[in-house]
């Protein structure tokens, strides 16, 4: 079993008394490990990053970053931890090599050390022929990958990433993925990074955690989540108003029935075997079937059930309530 | 640095326009007044003006309190900015004391503050019939000047500095500037000596370091070697602006502390 460097414990955040980013989560990340949190804008991401380095105060819960309780300890605290926030903060009439330079008085590295590792970080991030220019010539990309350096310039135990790629082109941002993933495999770097693009999370993170509302909705790999929440979805409905979701979930390989009005949602783990019974079934019975689709889930689709409208606009569309119903058994 | 420029409008056109001692008159309704009467009324309005040669004479102090008093309140604009565009939070989440992110803010400002008092010093001496120093005036002099303005300077910077780092936009910053930082200015001795202001203005005004700051630079100027009753003066006004400098350091170090609080 491998170290716990950051766990919390019943994480709460309240803003102004009433607004509750963060409800109650629980979670750990483990030594070396590159774990991300998934979640739409306004989850509650950036807020955790804050908590956890002692930028914003917890309301309530508890949290040790490397050992140190956030709460009690953090000067100890911010002498283990890099961070990368979303906004760029590197002064753009200052050079790069300059900005990297301050970083590094900021967190007492000494100078000589401080050269060395920049020339390293530089190299890494293939920003070594730009050094001497001033950041306000750089491209999106490559503010991006200097304010990476900057986090890193101190040799942090943990990196904070709050959403890495943001608005960078595909391109860029894979290119973004290659250094990070280096970063955490080479460096044995510890990574914990906030992000809204689910590809981003799938390509890179060994765990995820789905946060939505404050709330951690589920959390695993991402081949275990894909496991869990992928599958094909079978959409169903009938002349007859007969209930037959007893019947359909006696039937194998359907993992979950869930019935909205007239509308049957359902979750096959084999398609193949399941579909040719169900039909066999209804038929059986005497049913006749008025539609019948079959869908299979990409992960945005998942992703969105999970966090997205599905949730927020329960009741606007009836599909959706069916949907959520489906998603909160599968967890 | 929009300090500089307002130092240098202050100087030459308001100042050049503006010479009290022209204010009387050669003659009063057709009749001459005798050169002994017209000497004696203008060594009277020029000691008013604490012995000043001229009006810019007298004004260089009340410009130098003026731009960097103005400095040091919109210096904070820098610092708000830095609070909306995250960089104050790469600060705050770096392993350094919360009292070095504070007096940094007041240091940047003290820094451009100095070098625009050094540069309206200088452009008032350059103007014609500009700024006139005592006979004897020496290194001595501007190092006590400078002392002066590098005191005030630092205890409102201070003040400014914990305001900033306070409010979360700019536009409350400039609100609580206008506010504070005019009626400073114009409570003192900085445009008009004492001498016209109402009693219970004058009152306040005698307190204001603005006042203190000016005071003793102006000694400095018009006086190359003080006698020793304008050097206790001075002694005085020093020791009032070094309270004054550590006590805002003081309260502006405890306000930007809470300020700097995670929320």
């Amino acid at each position: 079993m491998k170290n716990k460097i950051i766990e919390a414990e019943g994480l709460t955040k309240i803003y102004k008394k009433s607004v509750k980013a963060v409800d109650d989560i629980s979670f750990s990340v483990e030594e070396g490990e590159l774990f991300g949190f998934l979640g739409p804008n306004g989850a509650g991401k950036t807020t955790t990053i804050k908590m956890l380095t002692t930028l914003a105060a917890i309301t309530s819960g508890k949290a040790t970053v490397a050992g140190y309780d956030v709460n009690s300890k953090p000067a100890e605290v911010r002498k283990t931890i890099g961070i990368v926030p979303q906004e760029l903060t590197a002064d753009d009439e200052l050079k790069g090599i300059e900005n990297l330079l301050l970083s590094a008085k900021l967190h007492h590295v000494p100078n000589d050390t401080a050269r060395k590792k920049a020339q390293d970080l530089l190299k890494l991030l293939e920003l070594e022929s730009a050094e001497q220019r001033q950041v306000k010539t750089y491209s999106g990309g490559m503010r991006r990958r200097l304010q990476l350096a900057m986090g890193l310039i101190h040799e942090p135990k943990i990196l904070f990433l709050d959403e890495p790629t943001l608005g960078l082109d595909i391109q860029t941002r894979q290119n973004m993925w290659a250094y990070i993933r280096r970063l955490n495999r080479e460096g044995g770097i510890t990574v914990f990074m906030t992000t809204h693009y689910l590809e981003e999370a799938d390509s890179l993170c060994d765990r995820v955690a789905i946060i939505d509302s404050g709330v951690i909705k589920v959390s695993g790999s991402p081949s275990e989540l894909k496991s869990k929440l992928a599958g094909t979805v079978l959409t169903l409905q009938l002349t007859d108003g007969a209930d037959v979701s007893a019947m359909l979930r006696g039937i194998q390989d359907v993992a979950e029935v869930a019935k909205q009005g007239e509308i049957y949602h359902l979750k096959l783990t084999r398609t193949e075997t399941a579909l040719p019974a169900i039909v066999e079934a209804i038929t059986k019975k005497g049913l006749k079937i008025s539609d019948i689709t079959l869908a299979k889930p990409t992960l945005n689709q998942v992703f969105l059930q999970i966090t997205g409208n599905t949730m927020r606009d329960a009741g606007r569309n009836g599909d959706s309530f069916g949907q959520r119903v489906l998603i909160e058994r599968m967890k | 640095m929009p300090g500089l420029f307002m130092a240098v409008f202050w100087l030459v056109l308001f100042g050049s326009s503006f010479n009290p001692v022209n204010l009387v008159p050669s003659q009063i309704g057709g009749t001459a007044l005798s050169p002994v009467l017209l000497e004696q009324i203008r060594a009277a309005i020029t000691s008013v003006f604490g012995g000043a040669a001229n009006y810019i004479t007298f004004l260089t102090a009340g410009v130098i309190s003026f731009v960097v008093i103005i400095n040091a309140a919109y210096g904070g604009i820098d610092l708000v900015l830095d609070r909306q565009l995250g960089y104050l939070n790469s600060l705050l989440s770096a392993p350094i004391s919360r009292a070095s992110i504070f007096f940094s803010g007041v240091m940047q400002n003290f820094v451009k503050a100095m070098f625009i008092a050094l540069l309206t010093f200088i452009i008032g001496f350059l103007l014609p019939n500009g700024l006139q120093v005592g006979t004897g005036f020496g290194v001595l002099n501007l190092v006590g000047i400078f002392a002066a303005f590098g005191l005030l300077t630092f205890g409102f910077g201070c003040l400014f500095t914990a305001l900033a780092y306070s409010v979360k936009q700019v536009d409350s910053l400039v609100a609580i500037v206008n506010f504070l930082a005019f009626p400073l200015i114009f409570i003192s001795s900085a445009i008009f000596p004492l001498g016209n202001f109402p009693s219970w203005l004058k009152g306040i005004a005698e307190v204001n370091p603005i006042t203190k700051a000016c005071e003793t630079a102006r000694l400095l100027i018009v006086n190359g070697n003080p006698s020793s009753g304008q050097l206790s003066t001075l002694a005085g006004n020093m020791l009032y602006l070094v309270v004054f400098a550590v006590v805002f350091a003081v309260i502006g170090y405890l306000i930007a502390r809470r300020a700097l609080k995670a929320e």
